[in-house]
């Protein structure tokens, strides 16, 4: 029960407010700005939104595009993830690289690079083409192009997920699974798949709640025929200042996002059985035999190429941009959106090294995620803990607080925010900003370590307690070492979300404190300049370099390898 | 605290640098260390206005001043949310969110006896805070495409199915929603013409929601003809897609500005006006319209011959297509709903 309190007690200061805040303007009857607000709830901006079709079909798609989004992470993700698990640890680090580059690329860049590959003559018109479904205006600003990219920016959170699932997984059932003769198909479906399903729930519930919330990558890539909510927030908040609808929105897009998480979390409680308190009926259903035969055959057959094209496919998504970063790095244009090469330059990177703007605002957003992801996984391994191994009342609503922040949409934070400001303005701007940061990256550290903590094997605690180890002791020596993958990944995520936020920190920021996502957005409000990509290449070397020393001198094979 | 020598000083110098200000109270004058916080665009903008007015006035007065950099969006329901008790001082607006905030009492209308440089602006930058540039907005298209002299030209069969259409509200979409219904019968109190013919417009090629998103349809060959502001489309013309013309339509262009617009309650009244005041300066003028060929809000500079073509100047500002910003602010939130529907669904 006391391992519930830090985590409860930070959302209750930073986040509790804005969020009753949202709650409050989606009941007001006027949207006026300057109208004062009212304590009799209306439910007028509800009956609005889901009394009108244009809004009930934007919330059906948007939901739709989620749900899509989900399952393309999760097909991508698995072949991704079991490689990176089974790659001896030497070469870890880097294909990690894969991962974290399209993370630590600006989101922007990222659509464009999208935009490059679904054009009229990009490649993958190119490759449809000759089978007939190539399109003359390409395949841009529709469904498919906002998923495809949205698949593109999630991915590595599903990965990142599936990681840590697979890595904990005891190797020896997959070896005895092969000594009784079962195929590698068969292992996939009977072994891993059911092993990872604790880290398929964390992967499934953030990449839907990202997907179906996000709306950069929509506005850039659905070029405004695509509406999904996150659009309508912003449009509604911003343009039109009409915050009670914005809010409204924001509420439903909440309910689903909740009612998806509790969906996922009883689906798989069910189907692990094992991880489950003793006396849990397992979970069981037969094919008929025959079909199951076949399937097994099929599988057999055409598994190992399905999963390396998929592989293939993953890897590609998550590199392509890349290229296009580093090709306009160095290329002399006016604006950074896509064009050929026209000479080559070096103006970009002299321009992201102008000491005065890019670096001090670089080391903001470094101090800003680091700090935010030391205190949010301060907060989530007890959090984590009291979610597996205690029992107190209210359990499940606390679980549901936790990841409240994950399920609003992060332009509604950004309303509540606002009207908060009088008072925020009065905290130091840095820590105002780790406050929110907190807030924002708490949920997942919470639902990737909830992982972690769920697969930790009791037996070894219950072995060094039973040799005499105080609880202090085994922590130290026993449980943290195990969590170490764990901790990692939910730190690195934490850290490059905090790194790349710009929804609700763009409200947040003063005239002393800038981040550096806040500034390339500004730029791209005026005109986009390749000042980002040199930027964004400057990043992602220093990232691979930092993995590459890490793993130098820590030796993460030690910790990392069981 | 500032010791009584150093204010006299400081005061007398502020005084001497603008003879406007003398006769206002202590808190409009101009002291060492005093702060000032600016909310304006990012890029060449930033870039132009930290060399000709940050730099100068920290230099000549001892003052800091910040920027907050983002687009209007933020900034606006920032301000409206601190109405009277701003955290900026100055805040950079478009020209129908300037008007819409000065009647709404977030900012303060233009005081032109204060700015010496305000006294050339042009009459239709005097509106909603002191106009900083004029950023028209007009067809652009694919000139081995067609031809464009009037707006009417976007009906022509050649570029059926190859319109990307500027997304509404912003300032492209709502000079070209405002044109098309002046056009044909319609205006901002009667906009239903301008729906009604823009719909047989459909099917788009794309609907644009920023200039970057343009040029990189232009690029892909999405589309080959669209709304949008002259001055970057001219930039991005001349430096990478020599196809792209940017019309001169006999009906004119729509006027857009970047306003400056000091916000109500500032503490730092006479920095904010001498801020302004150097945005205003013949020297920052210039180089607007050097760089990103922003049009100058002032008048009596000395043009150079090979950029004059490539600006709005002189009498073709007073050409320039004005409409009733307050009402068509006012309509905003039912025209979205409405273009959501009718144009972009």
């Amino acid at each position: 029960m006391a391992l519930a309190v830090p985590a409860t007690l930070w959302l209750l200061v930073a986040f509790a407010a804005p969020m009753a805040i949202v709650l409050l303007l989606a009941v007001q009857e006027s949207p006026d700005p300057f109208a004062p607000i009212s304590l009799m709830p209306s439910l007028a901006q509800f009956a609005a939104i889901l009394g009108d079709s244009y809004y009930i079909e934007t919330i059906a798609s948007t939901i739709l595009l989620g749900l899509g989004v989900t399952l393309a992470a999760a097909t991508l993700g698995y072949p991704l993830a079991l490689w990176l698990a089974r790659l001896p640890a030497q070469w870890r680090p880097y294909a990690f690289a894969i991962v974290l580059i399209p993370l630590l690329t600006n989101v922007v860049v990222r659509s464009l690079g999208i935009v490059l590959l679904l054009a009229p003559d990009g490649l993958v018109n190119g490759l449809l083409s000759p089978l007939g479904l190539g399109r003359p205006q390409g395949w841009l600003f529709t469904h498919f192009a906002v998923g495809l990219a949205l698949t593109q920016v999630f991915l590595p959170f599903m990965v990142l997920a599936l990681y840590d699932s697979l890595v904990q997984a005891d190797k020896r059932l997959d070896e005895a699974a092969a000594s009784l003769g079962a195929s590698r198909i068969r292992r996939f479906f009977a072994v891993t798949l059911p092993l990872s399903l604790p880290g398929l729930r964390a992967g499934l519930t953030i990449v839907f709640l990202l997907a179906s919330t996000a709306y950069v990558s929509a506005t850039i890539l659905g070029g405004k025929k695509v509406w999904v909510a996150g659009m309508i927030v912003w449009q509604e908040a911003l343009t039109n200042l009409n915050a009670p609808t914005a809010a409204a929105m924001a509420v439903i897009m909440l309910v689903w996002g909740i009612a998806f998480a509790v969906l996922a979390e009883r689906v798989v409680r069910v189907l692990t059985p094992w991880l489950q308190k003793a006396g849990a009926k397992p979970f069981a259903f037969e094919l008929p035999p025959e079909l199951a035969r076949r399937l097994v055959a099929l599988g057999d057959a055409a598994g190992g190429i399905v999963a390396r094209v998929l592989l293939g496919l993953a890897i590609f998504l998550l590199i392509f941009p890349l290229t296009l970063v580093v090709v306009q790095s160095f290329n002399d244009v006016p604006q950074a959106s896509v064009a050929g090469f026209r000479a080559f330059t070096f103006k970009w990177y002299a321009a992201a090294f102008d000491a005065s703007t890019y670096l001090r605002d670089a080391r903001n957003s470094l101090e800003l995620a680091l700090i935010s992801m030391l205190i949010a996984l301060t907060l989530a391994l007890p959090a984590a803990f009291a979610l597996v191994r205690a029992e107190f009342p209210g359990k499940g609503a606390v679980a549901a607080f936790w990841m409240l922040p994950l399920a609003l949409p992060h332009v509604a934070i950004a309303v509540g925010m606002l009207r908060l400001l009088q008072w925020f303005i009065a905290i130091p701007p840095f820590w105002g900003l780790v406050m929110v940061h907190v807030v924002v990256i708490l949920p997942f550290c919470i639902s990737m370590l909830r992982t972690s903590v769920l697969q930790l094997d009791r037996s070894l605690e219950e072995a060094a307690s039973s040799l005499g180890a105080t609880r202090g002791l085994v922590f130290v020596t026993t449980i943290l070492p195990n969590l170490a993958p764990g901790l990692a990944v939910a730190g690195i995520l934490a850290f490059l979300i905090s790194f790349g936020e710009v929804t609700v920190t763009s409200f947040l920021t003063t005239a002393r404190m800038q981040t550096l996502p806040v500034r390339i957005y500004a730029e791209a409000s005026f005109s986009l300049e390749p000042t980002v990509h040199a930027i964004s290449a400057l990043t992602i070397v220093g990232t691979v370099a930092l993995l590459a020393i890490v793993n130098r001198f820590v030796k993460l094979d030690r910790v990392w390898a069981r | 605290m500032i010791s009584r020598r150093r204010l006299l000083a400081a005061s007398a110098g502020a005084t001497l640098a603008s003879p406007a200000i003398f006769g206002l109270n202590a808190v409009a004058q101009i002291r060492r260390g005093d702060e000032l916080v600016v909310g304006i665009w990012g890029g060449a903008q930033e870039r132009i206005t930290r060399q000709h007015i940050v730099r100068p006035l920290e230099e000549k007065y001892g003052v800091k001043i910040n920027y907050v950099l983002g687009g209007t969006p933020e900034r606006r329901a920032r301000a409206y949310q601190e109405r009277g008790r701003p955290s900026f001082d100055l805040i950079y607006l478009n020209i129908f969110e300037s008007r819409q905030a000065v009647r709404d009492g977030v900012t303060q209308a233009p005081a032109i006896d204060r700015v010496p440089n305000a006294k050339n602006l042009y009459e239709s930058a005097k509106l909603g805070g002191y106009g900083v540039a004029f950023n028209p907005v007009t067809v652009v298209y694919d000139k081995r495409k067609g031809e464009v002299t009037s707006w009417k030209d976007l009906w022509k069969p050649e570029w059926k199915g190859r319109i990307a259409w500027p997304s509404y509200p912003g300032a492209q979409g709502t000079a070209a929603l405002l044109m098309v219904a002046k056009l044909f019968g319609g205006s901002e109190r009667a906009i239903d013409p301008g729906f009604a013919k823009i719909r047989e417009l459909k099917p788009f090629a794309a609907i644009q929601g920023s200039q970057d998103q343009l040029y990189t349809m232009f690029d892909q060959g999405v589309a080959d003809i669209s709304i949008e502001f002259g001055s970057f489309t001219r930039s991005y013309a001349e430096s990478r897609n020599p196809n792209i013309a940017i019309a001169n339509p006999v009906e004119g262009q729509v006027i857009a500005t970047n306003v400056a617009c000091p916000t109500v309650g500032t503490k730092n009244q006479a920095l904010v006006e001498a801020f302004i005041d150097l945005h205003l300066s013949e020297a920052c003028q210039m180089q607007y319209a050097r760089d990103i060929y922003y049009s100058p809000t002032v008048s009596g500079l000395n043009i150079p011959a090979d950029l004059a073509p490539k600006l709005v100047l002189g009498a073709d500002v007073n050409k320039l297509v004005d409409f009733d910003w307050d009402h068509v602010i006012a309509q905003q939130a039912a025209w979205t709903s409405r273009f959501n529907r009718e144009i972009a669904g």
